[in-house]
């Protein structure tokens, strides 16, 4: 049961507050986001700083860029905590109700169905290059029997992604570390690191914006998560635990690896160090973690826009769907994913601007243009909450910083996805104010919540 | 059944397990084998000794309070327990074939008895396993 005693007909609270008595604890909380990030994609992420600085920048660059992200996902997630509500239930405020169907489909209802294809096919791959030579680690077979994997516990729900990190995010990053430390062993030692450095040192705020870029996604989504932290702030300081510290080392690792070996793939490098299963579980549970929460908060985002099937139904055609393309699309026919991923890109430039409007509604406008100073009593929900259909300054606030950040990428502009965050922060500040102070509504429309919750 | 007991046991049961490895990988006769299983049965041993500290200052008649940092600590120690059974045999780390075969035999004993303990004791308290 939910909010109000209301029946949870969706599963996991997709469009309900999370129950006092469902709360989990911090570790809880922590360990889950420690499974998004277990994946090898973070440890590659860092090879692209090799190529930009010396060893000692690129740590210095890691832990700036993550400092940001734990501040800007560290904030949503505490709307999260404070609220007990997904980030699809959170944009109904920002962006209206007919607002947040847009939002909802540009933060996780497409890009994350693509990042679960993409995904599963580096899986794909990945056993692949482990173990070639058999049927079922082609790239498609493997592709498919992994996708098919990682639907079981997105499918089951918070419970069994939570029990699945447990027993994979200590050996996961263990492993990782074991790999480094070796690949590094057999590179000709730590006095390398400090030695190794690419031609030219690109200034630090490339690198910052560049790490800022890999995961400002992920923080738009932090509530998804920190909505069953025990206490408020118990997404804050999970997330920005992990980002500071873990994502840090990830991408050192990774540099390192590369400054190193001209390689970052830890995986090939464990392989290497006759680890073969330690590898291919290493791949398995890394990938497998990671992607059923983008398949898990696909789900709630298509339950929030759609109002149709539950969450386990969701999953499994969100799942297949990401599993063909993967698996038939380019590992059966050998397609290229560019054209989804390119899509999925576009998308990308609109998400941090919806953070910043969840940003710039919660913590300014309603406490101090509306007095709403109590964090629990800025958002409500429940069957007969009135929302605007559409949030006029959120929309047009997302719409600029999308464009804006798009806009700047291709010119060279700065930061884009800084860029993006700042003009869709001030918009939406200058604008909701303006019309609250001119006696004018800043929404239009009215949608009543039903007792679904939808 | 006494719940603090049995989770103190179990932790107790960890820690042991976590150092023998230790003393095996310091056995070895190399670095690389002694630096992982200082890494894998360190890890189990520190992290074992301060949840004890932890469940051992908890109130016996509270169930969730003892069961929530005793399962904690033995999803620790389980996961750890994989590490063990993936990288005993890997010629990396030079284990001499005896000290190989009783980490990877040590490695499946943590791990079944981690997952057993873990299963009696979210059983025995009603705390989820995904505490």
């Amino acid at each position: 049961m939910g909010e109000a005693g209301k029946k949870d007909v969706y599963g996991d609270f997709a469009t309900l507050t999370v129950p006092e008595e469902h709360t989990k604890s911090t570790l809880n909380i922590f360990m889950i986001y420690m499974g998004v990030l277990a994946v090898v994609a973070a440890i590659f992420a860092g090879s692209a700083l090799a190529k930009m600085y010396d060893a000692a920048t690129m740590l210095e660059v890691a832990i700036l860029g993550n400092v940001i992200l734990a501040i800007f996902g560290g904030l949503i997630a505490y709307v999260g905590g404070s609220t007990r509500a997904n980030t699809y239930m959170i944009l109904r405020y920002p962006l209206g109700r007919l607002g947040s169907l847009a939002g909802n489909v540009i933060v996780s209802a497409i890009p994350l169905v693509v990042w679960f294809a993409v995904e599963t096919w580096l899986f794909g791959l990945t056993v692949n290059v482990i173990y070639p030579n058999h049927p079922l680690t082609s790239i498609a077979a493997a592709s498919i029997w992994g996708g098919l994997l990682m639907m079981i516990t997105a499918y089951y729900g918070f419970k069994a992604m939570a029990i699945l990190s447990y027993i994979t995010v200590p050996f996961w990053y263990t492993l990782v570390v074991i790999g480094f430390f070796a690949s590094v062993d057999l590179a000709g030692g730590f006095s390398k690191i400090w030695a190794a450095r690419p031609e030219v040192i690109a200034p630090l705020g490339a690198g910052i914006t560049y790490v800022v870029g890999v995961y400002a996604a992920g923080s738009v989504i932090t509530s998804d998560v920190a909505r069953y932290g025990r206490k408020p702030w118990s997404g804050s300081v999970a997330w920005a635990t992990h980002v500071i510290f873990f994502m840090t080392a990830l991408l050192f690792a990774g540099g390192v690896m590369t400054l190193l070996t001209g390689s970052p793939n830890v995986i090939v490098a464990i392989a290497q160090i006759g680890l073969g299963l330690g590898a291919l579980l290493l791949a398995i549970l890394g990938q497998w973690t990671t992607n059923d929460n983008n398949l898990w908060s696909a789900a709630l985002a298509w339950i929030n826009t759609t109002g149709r099937l539950n969450k386990r139904a969701w999953v499994v055609i969100l799942g297949v769907i990401g599993t063909l393309i993967a698996g038939v699309w380019a590992g059966l026919w050998g397609m290229s994913l560019q054209p989804f991923i390119n899509f999925a890109m576009m998308l990308g430039y609109f998400i941090p601007p919806v953070g910043a409007v969840i940003i710039a509604d919660f913590y300014i406008f309603r406490p101090f243009v509306l007095g709403l100073k109590n964090p629990r009593e800025r958002y409500r929900f429940g069957p007969g909450t009135k929302y605007y259909a559409i949030n006029v300054p959120g929309i047009v606030a997302v719409a600029l910083g999308g464009a804006v950040a798009w806009y700047t990428s291709t010119i060279g502009l700065g930061a884009p996805v800084i860029n993006g965050i700042v003009v869709a922060f001030i918009t939406y500040v200058v604008l909701i104010t303006a019309l609250h102070k001119a006696g004018m509504p800043w929404g239009l429309g009215e949608w009543v919540e039903k007792e679904t919750g939808f | 059944m006494n719940l603090k007991s049995e989770a103190l046991k179990a932790v107790s049961a960890m820690l042991a397990l976590g150092l023998i490895t230790v003393g095996l990988g310091f056995a070895s006769g190399n670095y690389r084998g002694f630096y992982l299983a200082l890494t894998l049965g360190g890890i189990i041993a520190a992290s074992s000794a301060i949840y004890l500290v932890i469940i051992s200052m908890k109130n016996a008649e509270d169930l969730k309070s003892v069961a929530t940092p005793t399962i904690q600590s033995l999803w620790i120690s389980t996961s750890m327990g994989l590490g063990y059974v993936v990288t005993a045999y890997a010629p990396y780390f030079k284990y001499p074939f005896t000290v190989a075969t009783a980490l990877f035999a040590l490695g499946w004993i943590i791990l079944g008895f981690g997952l057993a303990e873990l299963l009696r004791i979210s059983k025995a308290s009603g705390v989820e396993l995904a505490v």
